[in-house]
């Protein structure tokens, strides 16, 4: 009955049925139907798909221009990639945290705006020296996402509220405030934005000449690194990190073991929360300079694709933030360069998010076949 | 033609790992009680799942009725009038008795001439003729929730009857009865003979079919071993042809030698969310050396009990005194460390993590401590000694030992694994919930050497049992629960079975 | 008071319609979090038909949105299908499915959007404007003091609504296939064991959820926004998920909630209105239904009861 699969068995099988190279194939797999069904997707609207993802790789500095304005360079465009990088890196550490502990932070963008807005009113728009101003930033932050997380693990520990309801209310709550706030004491009356911070307090550090180039260069960078190598080292060897692991897993295992589930759970929120709120600085205080009101940042939700796609693992979601920010942040060249609307990047890492979703299905398949053999 | 109603011939099934059925045939004549006889695991639920549509035979036969089938599903068994009272009840918990009856032939009415709803007025006439028909007298009206087992059992008859039924298929009835639920469904499937029906029942205990059976055929391992005429043998010959090998129906066990106290329960009582009473008041004191085994029907508050006292669930009133010292509102983990091991009734969601390697399983309990970790850094390298000594010194098997994920073990071994963790914290407090269930014998008699040894070290065992088979061999102490509360206590030495049977269902509570 | 009454009704109804397609899913035990996309996605579909033949109609014609609502209904139906797929046929996890249906549908229907206006209207927008649905007042009973309010004024969609919920609620309790549906949500084994397909009686709900989200959804198109865009995902779908919660996952408790976001959100309104305070106080009204949704859920989430089987993952096989 199903032998006339039997090819296509054969070649999926060969590819991703092996162990080891599952957790890594099925995530390559996903990307590469994403990127078909949107290269099929351009074709259709009579565009050039290989030409339109080279422009990806252009807007993201990682392929160069046909062209370069005045002390622009590929090496300003991938400075400025990495700038975007930042706060996704963070917010994905922040996912895959909550995630660990069987719980799914999609609040992240809303933990973030709390963190960047509270950061801007404090230390932004102060006049404090910039050695000062920018440690301040970053705990201030850290701690105003930490601060959300935690109230979402409470609610769930104390209330039972599904986290799901409860950080999208926290997002459209936060929002509102921030934007009433913005609008009635902070408002730019020009760009309708919240009034840019000073450069002692940003993250970012603007317009620095190296040779013949100026670019924006991201100290959060740096942070992002670390906060992988923190988290990967929590979940791997920390007493913490068992905790949180064995929650995920089981709560009524965990509980029997004598965990305590409720503290380990808001533990393991305000660790998401506070990586949600570093995101959150190095977009708001960093990447930009000032927000939007009634505007969520996508990066949020762009985070779960890639803490989906990276296995929940802080190594793989080097990889995958990599891919996502490639295809987000070079979609405005793109549209400009070929011509197609800019808002396929989120289209596609939709696609991506669609297929990863579907893993654990392909995983359970493969593994079938196998003992069929 | 044959005169036999149901033939199986040459079944074979096979799933991942094992061969389930080898070759199996068996021949039902028509209104005779047919046992099916072995150990968990010989292959006896998946023969009948395969007569029930559940499954389909890799290879051989089925003819029912003279005539060649291949039962597809439930409901096409059903279509041959055949029906299955399950192991675990199918029932929905927040429905009707008659709901559940009916659910996939609702008997509708309709109303202005074409909109059908369910006429459940009909339903409730319908089904207490049917029960009053048997004798099995239920009230449709009342939800499964709120009914014990052994009319939820009545429910699952009446299911198969309401389905016109004429064969019957039983899977371990009396699991979870009282022995005199177990006389009382007896004669209910001794009446239903009477009516011509066809009874097929899957058990693994022996006077059962003694008692009712016609005749009864021996599984062992997934082979038919033989077809015997119940009237013409002994429950020892079969007992053996079962097991493959000569089996003690007792265990081993010197006369016990109590010593200080350690477990001392006053007055407890735990609650539900709805502040119904599952444990009234309770009061009963271990030894060391000691094995104080609750009695009782599943159901009735004993697995409460044992949570109460290892502290996963919050009593409302009442101490629990552990070496002299009150325990009630320490935290789980304090319980733990204060000296109580504790193995759950349920080992897949509570015993163990089952995403989880073996040695994280292994060290659950003591990974916070040295020398498992230190200043909250864990040491890879002591997890993975101290899971290579506890796999050699308990004998637990799995496909890549240490790093093994448990998920993928057999329940056996599962167990095995949380035996000897809980063993190894080395508490005063050994608390066992069910520790048998659905074990086979070799795994059970294995078990039960360990609670003795465990009682001969000088622990104090508190031992939670459906089976009376294992409280009588077991122990030293009996405390029958029935409804929450304690019944009796008393040395095991003084009561019989009988006593113990009457207790459970709450005779004799004055 | 009167303005209070309508736009509340107004707000309250649609949600309580997409609550009901949420009660119907969680009902039969797959989790419903994808209520917003399958909401959006449906209401995409319905105003991208409605602005195609806007042209062969009158301006005022009501056809069009007639139509826009059959058209809902079955896009959000169709996208349904996904979430159907990856929770029965792949065993999902149905909460990251929900979600990702949620993300997938922003973004679809965001691209969408734009690149059919640039490519075939040849506009430069990221909307489908469609103007807000006629309304239309009861004789008579609309005189009656307070209580004629709700009959002053009526989308008529909130008609449709109304007929729709009463014909869901009776085939939810009292058909035979509503008996089969909750069944599923509380033992999806002994459902099987009657004979009657649980997958087959889960797929029918999700669509059915779906379908009620796209009709949800267009609705709100056609009075609150008066136009289709991104704009559309206010958190909606949430709202009806926390309505569906307080309501116990049952059918005229849910109404109640719906009823109290939505007369909560126009009283916040009028009392901007009336205390004539600047345009920026809106945003402490536009949060007030999500603080009381917090604030509700702290109070029942603890009490209700979900359906026993809701999110488990059905294996035949497992016994």
């Amino acid at each position: 009955m199903k032998k006339k699969n039997g090819l296509i068995q054969k070649i999926i099988l060969s590819t991703i049925g092996h162990e080891k190279r599952q957790t890594y194939m099925i995530p390559v797999f996903s990307i590469l139907i994403s990127l078909i069904v949107g290269a099929v997707v351009i074709a259709f609207l009579g565009k050039n798909p290989f030409l339109a993802y080279y422009n990806l790789l252009q807007g993201s500095g990682l392929a160069p221009k046909a062209s370069y304005a005045g002390y622009k360079g590929i090496i300003t465009d991938f400075a400025s990639f990495l700038n975007a990088l930042t706060p996704m890196l963070f917010a994905a550490l922040s996912v895959i945290i909550a995630l660990k502990a069987g719980l799914f932070n999609i609040g992240v963008s809303g933990q973030m705006l709390a963190a960047g807005f509270t950061a801007t009113i404090l230390i932004g728009y102060s006049v404090l020296p910039a050695a000062v101003a920018k440690p301040l930033v970053v705990v201030i932050g850290f701690v105003m996402g930490a601060l959300v997380g935690a109230l979402v693990g409470y609610f769930k520990h104390k209330f039972n509220i599904n986290e799901v309801v409860s950080t999208i209310m926290l997002n459209y709550i936060i929002q509102y405030i921030v934007s009433f706030f913005i609008n009635t004491f902070y408002v730019d009356p020009v760009s309708r934005q919240s009034k840019t911070v000073g450069a002692a307090g940003r993250l970012t550090l603007t317009d620095v000449v190296i040779g013949s180039y100026k670019m924006d260069i991201p100290l959060g960078i740096l942070l992002a690194a670390a906060g992988i190598v923190v988290t990967a080292f929590l979940l791997k060897k920390t007493t913490l990190g068992f905790e949180i692991k064995a929650v995920g897993s089981s709560v009524r295992a965990a509980e029997y073991a004598g965990i305590r589930v409720g503290r380990t759970r808001v533990l393991a929120m305000m660790l998401s929360g506070g990586f949600a709120g570093l995101a959150g600085v190095t977009y708001y205080v960093g990447y930009f300079a000032s927000i939007q009101p009634r505007v969520l940042a996508g990066t949020g939700y762009d985070a779960i694709a890639v803490a989906l796609l990276g296995n929940s693992s802080p190594v793989g979601i080097v990889f995958s933030s990599f891919l996502i920010t490639v295809i987000s942040k070079g979609s405005t060249y793109m549209s400009s360069a070929s011509g197609v609307q800019p808002e396929i990047a989120s289209a596609i890492t939709g696609v991506v998010l669609l297929f990863s979703a579907c893993g654990a299905f392909v995983k359970y398949k493969v593994d079938r076949w196998k003992e069929e053999r | 033609m044959s005169d036999y109603i149901i033939e199986m011939n040459h079944i074979t099934k096979r799933f991942p790992g094992i061969v389930a059925n080898d070759d199996v045939s068996i021949k039902v004549k028509k209104g005779e009680i047919y046992a099916l006889l072995g150990e968990n695991g010989a292959g006896k639920s998946t023969l009948m799942s395969m007569l029930f549509g559940m499954y389909e035979p890799d290879e051989g036969e089925i003819i029912i009725r003279g005539q060649k089938v291949k039962i597809l599903s439930p409901s096409h068994a059903t279509e041959l009038n055949i029906g299955m009272v399950h192991q675990h009840f199918k029932l929905v918990s927040n429905y009707t008795i008659a709901e559940n009856i009916i659910m996939g032939m609702e008997p509708v009415k309709k109303h202005l001439g074409f909109i059908k709803s369910v006429d459940i007025k009909k339903a409730n006439q319908e089904i207490l003729e049917l029960s009053r028909k048997f004798g099995l007298e239920v009230d449709p009206t009342k939800v499964i929730e709120d009914v014990n087992v052994s009319i939820q059992q009545r429910v699952e008859i009446l299911k198969m009857l309401y389905r016109e039924a004429e064969i019957l298929i039983f899977d371990e009835p009396t699991a979870v009865l009282t022995p005199q639920e177990i006389e009382f469904l007896l004669e209910i499937i001794k009446g239903l003979r009477k009516d011509g029906k066809t009874i097929i029942l899957i058990t693994h205990k022996l006077e059962e079919i003694k008692k009712v059976a016609d005749r009864c055929a021996i599984l062992c391992r997934g082979k038919l071993i033989a077809v015997l005429d119940v009237a013409a043998t002994d429950t020892k010959t079969m007992a053996n042809m079962m097991v493959g090998r000569e089996v003690s129906f007792t265990v081993d066990k010197k006369e016990p030698k109590f010593g200080r106290e350690i477990l001392k329960v006053e007055n407890l009582t735990v609650k539900n969310e709805d502040k119904f009473d599952l444990v009234k008041d309770v009061s009963f004191t271990i030894h060391a050396g000691e094995i104080f085994v609750i009695a009782g029907v599943s159901g009735n508050g004993q697995v409460e009990l044992a949570d109460a006292v290892a502290g996963l669930l919050k009593h409302s009133a009442g101490r629990v005194i552990l070496n002299g010292a009150d325990i009630s509102n320490y935290t789980i983990r304090r319980r733990n460390l204060a000296g109580i091991s504790y193995i759950p009734e349920d080992r897949h969601n509570v015993g163990l993590v089952m995403d989880f390697s073996l040695s994280d399983n292994l060290a659950l309990k003591n990974y916070f401590e040295e020398p498992f970790s230190g200043k909250g850094i864990v040491r890879e390298g002591e997890f993975a000694a101290y899971g290579e000594r506890l796999i050699r010194e308990y004998d637990i098997r799995s496909s890549q030992g240490n790093n093994t994920i448990v998920r993928s073990m057999s329940g056996g071994n599962q167990q095995k694994a949380i035996i000897a963790r809980e063993i190894e914290l080395g508490s005063d407090l050994m608390i066992f919930v069910q520790p048998t269930r659905g074990l086979d014998i070799g795994a059970i008699e294995n078990i039960h050497r360990q609670i003795v040894a465990q009682r001969d070290a000088g622990k104090a065992v508190l031992l939670i049992s459906l089976e009376l088979d294992e409280v009588m061999n077991l122990a030293d102490t009996i405390g029958v629960i029935y409804n929450g509360e304690i019944q009796k206590i008393a040395d095991a030495k003084t009561l019989t079975p009988g006593q113990v049977g009457e207790f459970m269902m709450g005779v004799g509570h004055k | 008071m009167n303005t209070i009454i309508i736009d509340g009704l107004s707000f309250a109804l649609p949600l309580f319609i997409m609550a009901i397609g949420g009660i119907y899913c969680e009902r039969s035990g797959i989790t419903n979090l994808a209520i917003e996309g399958l909401q959006g996605f449906g209401a995409f579909c319905g105003a991208l038909f409605a602005v195609s033949i806007a042209g062969s109609f009158a301006g005022n014609s009501p056809v069009p949105f007639y139509l826009a609502m059959v058209f809902a209904f079955l896009g959000g139906m169709l996208f349904s299908l996904i979430h159907a797929l990856l929770c029965i046929r792949f065993k999902a996890n149905q909460v990251i499915s929900g979600v990702v249906i949620n993300i997938l549908a922003m973004a679809l229907t965001e691209f969408l959007t734009k690149q059919i206006n640039a490519s075939i209207f040849g506009a430069a927008s990221n909307k489908f404007v469609l103007g807000v649905s006629a309304r239309l007042t009861v004789p008579v009973i609309s005189k009656i003091p307070l209580l004629g309010a709700v009959f002053t004024n009526l989308y008529p969609f909130e008609l449709v609504i109304v007929l729709i919920a009463f014909l869901a609620w009776f085939v939810l309790y009292k058909t035979r296939f509503g008996l089969h549906l909750r069944a599923c949500g509380d033992n999806p084994h002994a459902v099987d064991a009657a004979g009657i397909r649980v997958g087959r009686v889960r797929l029918i709900a999700v669509m059915a959820s779906g379908a009620l989200s796209g009709l949800g959804g267009i609705c709100f198109a056609y009075s609150i926004s008066a136009n289709f865009s991104s704009n559309i995902y206010s958190g909606y779908g949430y709202l009806a998920i926390a309505a569906l919660i307080f309501g116990n996952w049952k059918i005229m408790p849910t109404l109640g909630a719906c009823l109290l976001f939505g007369f909560a959100r126009s009283a916040g309104y009028e009392l901007v209105k009336v205390l004539g305070m600047p345009s920026t106080y809106q945003d402490l009204v536009m949060l007030l239904p999500y603080v009381l949704t917090l604030l509700m859920l702290i109070f029942f989430s603890k009490k209700n009861h979900a359906p026993r089987a809701l999110g488990e993952i059905y294996d035949k096989g497992a016994r």
